[in-house]
């Protein structure tokens, strides 16, 4: 749903300040190249994503960690068809599941920088951060060449 | 725990509607009164309602009492909505079992309607796409097709399926599709046409994926002691399974293999006292053809990794192990969120009654349902059998 001016009410990035949300290092980290996220103080669980309470323990003193910033592609597909809204330019794009390297964690994200077609399971990929128009900050990955 | 039945059937025509979500609901409310005899709606004491999207696609909250309102119904026992996704229809069914028999519901009205068709297709998709984690998943621009493409991809790359051995459900479904006047797509399909269809998110090609349909349905529950006022074939709940595990993609336990469905579908079958192979038909949740192939396999009808051969056998089709979405299923009726759960059991209960057009007719004395949703984190089994 649309403001009468344009504006979107909502669109599909989380809210990232301080104001709005706990895990706020995450976006101020990603903003810097780092992909972070939670690790849980007290069972040392590694959270994904960033949480505030550990669904393992629930304990709630978290240590933010960094992630691989390199990984392969487990599984990968395009949007070449009914993209949600906002995204219907974009079209066709990657979007796949990263095994990050070295650590028992998949993220999903889209992989700027290639088309489908010449992808394969497997390939290596790096971490790309973005910025949106109203400042925030996201992660994609592209195909390491 | 009392006995609990199915008594009355509703369905619209679905499609791309001209109609709105009340006027879906009115259309199946008139065809589940008039099939029912000796029924008073001051007699209906409860009222479930599955639906999805209502809020987003009809831009309404709060739809209990608006279908209470458009069927004539003032329920004083339990009313709700139950939102599961595209499983929302089978809990309504749930709900209302647990209710009728636990005494606290007599007599229920159970409807699934949704309303997918609005003038904008990008906002469809953003309100299939907040069905995943919006902000972690759903983002990425993952929905529906994507997801099920790289759960596709992977079976594909694990046990060597391929998109001709997709296709054949494509072309199953269409085929008994043909022969029901509600679906939304009641034409045959070719292999050829399936397999040249265009791509939505590759292995995924448009015949692939079920449709963006308008459509509502519903039935009528009872106990058992007063099933036979209302019908002379009621069709009893013997068995409810549920299982639904977290939400990130990439925290599920598997991608290729649908563990939810797994423990969802032995508990209904202990419940009920059977098996898998007791059962004379199904309505399995083929949202993509990938979902039926593990579904033959997760259900138990065939090796782990073979459900694309079970498929090019035939084993799902009448005559096979096990005939599988008769009506159609999603792929051939469409998949309007909320009516599908409830359509497939209309189907088992019209198949039951002999009610539907004898191209399709199995009949029988055990059926199953299935529904899944979201990434395939949660699935639910129901298990029907003649009474009567």
């Amino acid at each position: 749903m649309q403001e009468p001016d344009g504006r979107f009410a909502f669109d599909f990035y989380p809210v990232q300040s301080p104001e709005q949300t706990r895990i706020h290092p995450f976006f101020e980290n990603l903003k810097q190249g780092r992909l972070t996220t939670t690790k849980c103080e007290r069972c040392g669980a590694l959270l994904w994503q960033p949480r505030v309470v550990c669904p393992k323990c629930n304990g709630d003193a978290m240590e933010w960690v960094d992630l691989p910033k390199d990984g392969t592609l487990y599984a990968f597909t395009a949007v070449m068809a009914g993209a949600p809204l906002g995204m219907e330019k974009d079209v066709p794009f990657v979007v796949a599941v990263v095994q990050l390297d070295g650590i028992p964690l998949k993220v999903v994200a889209r992989v700027d920088g290639a088309k489908y077609e010449d992808l394969r399971m497997g390939d290596p990929v790096a971490l790309r951060v973005i910025e949106l128009p109203d400042g925030r900050a996201w992660f994609r990955f592209v195909p390491k060449r | 725990m009392r006995k609990v039945a199915i008594v009355g059937t509703g369905m619209t025509k679905w499609g791309v509607r001209s109609a709105t979500y009340k006027e879906l609901v009115q259309e199946a409310g008139k065809d589940l009164f008039d099939d029912v005899r000796n029924l008073e709606k001051r007699d209906v004491d409860s009222l479930f309602v599955g639906s999805a999207l209502v809020d987003r696609l009809a831009f309404q909250a709060y739809p209990a009492p608006i279908v209470a309102e458009q069927l004539g119904l003032t329920p004083t026992r339990m009313a709700m909505r139950t939102e599961m996704a595209c499983v929302s229809g089978q809990s309504a069914i749930r709900v209302a079992y647990a209710s009728i028999a636990s005494g606290l519901s007599d007599v229920a009205v159970v409807v699934g309607a949704e309303k997918m068709n609005i003038p904008s297709f990008p906002e469809i998709q953003a309100s299939m796409a907040c069905v995943l984690d919006r902000e972690w998943d759903g983002v990425n621009g993952l929905n529906a097709p994507p997801y099920f493409a790289l759960v596709a991809q992977r079976h594909m790359h694990e046990y060597g399926t391929t998109e001709e051995q997709m296709a054949e459900v494509s072309v199953k479904n269409h085929d008994y599709a043909a022969t029901n006047p509600t679906a939304h797509f009641p034409k045959r399909v070719t292999r050829e046409k399936v397999l040249g269809s265009p791509k939505i998110a590759p292995p995924l090609k448009l015949l692939d994926c079920s449709g963006i349909t308008d459509g509502a349905a519903a039935v009528l529950m009872t106990h058992g002691d007063a099933a036979k006022r209302y019908t002379d074939t009621p069709v009893f709940v013997e068995g409810l399974g549920q299982a639904l595990s977290g939400s990130l993609v990439v925290n599920l336990e598997s991608l290729t293999t649908w563990l939810p469905l797994k423990r969802a579908a032995a508990d209904a079958f202990k419940m009920a006292g059977v098996t898998v192979h007791d059962m004379d038909l199904a309505e399995t949740h083929d949202c993509f053809t990938i979902s039926e192939i593990m579904e033959y396999e997760d259900l138990g009808l065939c090796p782990k990794g073979e459900g694309g051969r079970f498929a090019m056998e035939g084993q799902s089709r009448i005559g096979g192990e096990l005939p599988t979405n008769l009506r159609g299923g999603l792929l051939g009726c469409g998949h309007p969120l909320g009516a599908t759960g409830v359509a497939q059991a209309i189907e088992v209960t019209r198949q039951f009654k002999a009610q539907v057009p004898k191209e399709r007719y199995v009949g029988g004395e055990w059926g199953l349902c299935h529904n899944l949703s979201g990434n395939a984190n949660n699935h639910a089994v129901m298990v029907l059998r003649r009474g009567g």
